[in-house]
């Protein structure tokens, strides 16, 4: 590696790991409770193994995010870090947070966990995917000012690139769009309302910068193609993303007790929001296609073409499929919606970060690629994990219908849980399909631990 | 070659990015003009009384006020290319204040809307309605900064015959609004 | 086609492209603040309300249903429930009913925990799931049973 300080990343990608595996072990188990209602009860609940789920991916998402900020940005800014050591202190303030949450999640009634850690002074608890305590929500705020602040003064001492700027902007979007977690009043609709200023304006906003600009970083380091033309690239993307993705935000405030014009602006917004994401699919091909060197570690390569594919596939082609107002009538809170966001997580989030970590992890193990060996278990993983992930997809694709066609659009609707069980056969298939994608992950760890021939790093 | 030598072979006037940027905007409009169709489709009567109610006088003067703005800007293109950077200012300087008179009796129709209590949510005329033309509105302000900026520039001697990439860029956009005020007025205004 | 795409024009649509969108965002918000008390049924916000949506929120409820299509798919659609259960005739009666007989214990089905809520506890849920049913959700769910 260029920078000594770009080692800090290394458990940053370590514990993200980690706690990926974690995330697929809770997966299983919810998986299983689909059709086997009693598994486990009542030691883990449904709604506890859910929550421990969805906040594992963001945790860990969040530490690839900031594993890959503290390898990108001295190489980008060319100097070291300002504070390694800061980088090392957030990074355990942020793990042993979230694992006593998880700890916490587990081993106490969610109720009497939220009496504990000041739910009665402000309460932000028990909202999807914000579960997290107040105390956790206020450290994951102190970690992210760390975090920045040691990013943006890094920034401002070195070099200032089109990358740099675009993934701190989204990094610093990110934590302002968190305060609004904060914010929860009892009006159920406002609630709702602001509540997808946090997931929306994340997911569908700051985040794709973030992607944007580690995709542009790895692309520039194994094509080896012209940083003016990625840069434009990489502008025009997000450009593309933030007018699309700001009004789409309306695509979620159809049903929830906001004006009815929400679905036009919905509408019309959010079916331009694939837009960006084929972009992002023709740009990764197209600079792999025109690429000045042959890079050693192909591994990065395939993540990195296949973060393309299975963003547009998973955000893009998913998400248009149920975002227009009169399909979404029928669909809203079905499994359709949950199809679309596995391949999308997985498609955009899950592979750019694991792009980053294919890419930067052997550099900084000390060699430019890893053993020939290593890769090719490592592409066996990739081809595990992103089949299975979109077999996943498909089925629960196909108990959305289920649910569609006899719930909401059928003359004698059925109740909730007789729909369930005609739909239990492809909750099933997900659960085999859960399985490999298990194998995969646990593949793709094994590569790290193949030896063979390598090369020094550069 | 430079830039703006290669500039004057090609066929697209201003820089390519603003042409990407045109294309874009003309799609989000495109994309609103047809779900403006579908819903007048829904309740052609509802639409049909609500259009009555719009002033299609002062419609039809900042039809006017826009037209006769793009061609001051044409002319103040065309000044530059004959290294005119004072006219070239006054041209984009008379640009500007008929924006400016545009936005002055858009206001004010605003105004008599909301002081009636129409809002966005009164029924999908009014929606459509105001929604297009302020998403139009907004769209006329930023063409005046970016005149502005040119205009100040240009003021300094900024640009000349052969470098004048950023007075076609401001030109292009303004061009763009004009265009698509000229599809939306008969639109939303005349059209039954 | 022509080359003159710069990197700085890109950036500056960027910025402008962002900021023009954002600030539409926000007036439609602004709009939106102004048209809600008539449609979300904020004047039926009592405290009995404002105490169930916490004992809602406390008990992690998200975690497997769905209000108003939003939260977990593994159960019912609790939006509707009041009106689903009988509504003003015996809805009240059936949510305390069923939160009390929870979990059922039958073997391979999905189980709900029982969470120990106090009679009151139980009446502000139902204030609550009453109060969110009569919000304007323009028609959503297509049925009843949502």
């Amino acid at each position: 590696m260029q920078y000594k300080s770009q080692a800090v990343a290394k458990p940053y990608f370590i514990a993200a790991i980690g706690l990926f595996i974690g995330q697929i072990v809770f997966g299983l188990v919810m998986g299983l409770q689909y059709v086997v209602g009693d598994f486990l009860f009542p030691a883990i609940p449904f709604n506890i193994a859910r929550m421990v789920h969805t906040n594992l991916l963001i945790v860990w998402l969040l530490f690839g995010f900031m594993g890959s900020a503290y390898y990108l940005i001295p190489e980008e800014t060319e100097n070291e870090l300002y504070s390694p050591k800061l980088a090392i202190i957030t990074f355990w303030i942020f793990l042993v947070a979230g694992a006593l949450t998880v700890v916490g999640y587990l081993f106490v009634p969610y109720s009497t966990l939220a009496e504990w850690t000041g739910n009665n002074i402000l309460a932000t608890m028990g909202r999807e995917f914000l579960e997290q305590p107040l105390i956790t929500k206020v450290g994951i705020v102190i970690v992210a000012l760390s975090f920045l602040f040691n990013i943006c003064m890094t920034l401002l001492k070195g070099r200032k690139t089109s990358i740099s700027l675009v993934l701190v902007l989204g990094l610093v979007g990110l934590a302002v769009f968190f305060l609004f977690s904060f914010y929860n009043p009892t009006n159920l609709v406002l609630d709702k309302y602001y509540w997808w200023w946090v997931v929306h304006l994340w997911v569908e906003g700051v985040w794709e910068l973030i992607l944007g600009a580690i995709l542009a970083f790895v692309l520039i380091k194994v094509t080896g193609v012209d940083r003016e033309v990625i840069e434009k690239w990489l502008y025009v993307i997000v450009t593309m993303t933030l007018i699309t993705g700001i009004l789409g935000t309306g695509h979620h405030y159809y049903w929830i007790g906001a004006p009815e014009y929400w679905q036009w602006w919905g509408s019309v917004f959010s079916a331009l929001e694939p837009i960006p994401f084929f972009m992002m699919t023709i740009f990764a091909f197209n600079m792999v296609n025109r690429r000045r060197r042959e890079h050693p570690n192909k591994a990065a390569v395939l993540w990195a073409l296949g973060t393309g594919v299975l963003a547009f596939l998973g955000a893009g082609v998913w998400g248009f499929l149920h975002t227009l107002a009169p399909v979404n009538y029928y669909t809203h809170g079905t499994q359709m919606t949950a199809s679309h966001g596995h391949l999308a997580f997985y498609g955009a989030y899950v592979c750019v970060v694991i792009t980053m970590i294919s890419y930067a992890m052997p550099i900084l193990r000390g060699r430019a690629a890893n053993s020939n060996k290593a890769q090719v278990v490592e592409m066996w993983s990739f081809w595990l994990m992103s089949v299975s992930i979109v077999f996943i997809t498909l089925f629960l694709t196909a108990a959305g219908i289920v649910q569609v066609w006899l719930q909401r659009y059928s003359d004698a609707p059925m109740a909730f849980m007789a729909v369930q069980d005609k739909a239990a056969i492809f909750y099933w298939m997900r659960e085999g399909a859960g399985v490999i994608f298990l194998i995969g992950l646990l593949t793709y760890v094994a590569s790290f631990f193949i030896k063979g021939e390598t090369k020094a790093a550069a | 070659m430079t830039a703006e030598a290669k500039n004057q072979h090609e066929g697209l006037p201003g820089d390519f990015a603003i042409w990407i940027f045109i294309l874009a905007e003309m799609l989000a409009f495109g994309v609103l003009f047809v779900a403006y169709a579908f819903a007048r489709a829904h309740d052609v009567a509802l639409f049909n009384a609500s259009q009555e109610t719009l002033n299609r006088t002062s419609g039809a003067i900042n039809t006017l006020v826009l037209i006769t703005s793009s061609y001051f800007v044409a002319r103040g293109v065309d000044a530059i290319k004959r290294d005119l950077s004072r006219d070239c200012a006054w041209w984009l300087g008379a640009t500007w204040l008929l924006g400016a008179v545009f936005i002055a009796i858009k206001s004010a129709e605003f105004h008599e809307k909301f002081s009636a209590g129409i809002t966005l949510s009164t029924n999908s005329f009014y929606m459509f309605y105001l929604a297009l033309t302020f998403f139009h509105f907004m769209h006329v302000l930023m063409g005046m900064i970016i005149l502005a900026v040119v205009i100040v520039k240009a003021r300094r001697g900024g640009y000349g015959s052969r470098d004048h990439a950023g007075v076609e860029t401001a030109a292009s956009f303004w061009h763009m609004v004009d265009l698509l005020w000229i599809i939306l007025f008969p639109l939303i205004y005349v059209i039954r | 086609m022509s080359t003159t795409f710069t990197k700085s024009m890109a950036r500056n649509i960027f910025y402008g492209g962002s900021v023009f969108f954002f600030l539409l965002f926000i007036a439609l918000t602004v709009d939106t603040t102004h048209a809600l008390p008539k449609r979300d049924n904020s004047q039926n916000i009592t405290p009995e309300v404002a105490r169930g949506k916490k004992i809602w929120e406390t008990n992690n409820c998200i975690g497997c249903h769905t209000l108003l299509g939003e939260g977990a798919y593994f159960a019912p659609e609790l939006g509707n429930v009041y009106k689903r259960r009988g509504g003003d005739n015996g809805g009240a009666e059936f949510i305390k009913g069923w939160i009390k007989a929870q979990p059922t214990g039958i073997p391979g089905r999905r189980q709900m925990p029982n969470f120990h809520l106090t009679d009151q506890e139980l009446d502000d849920v139902v204030a609550f799931l009453k109060y969110v049913s009569e919000i304007n959700t323009e028609k959503w769910p297509p049925n009843i049973e949502g």
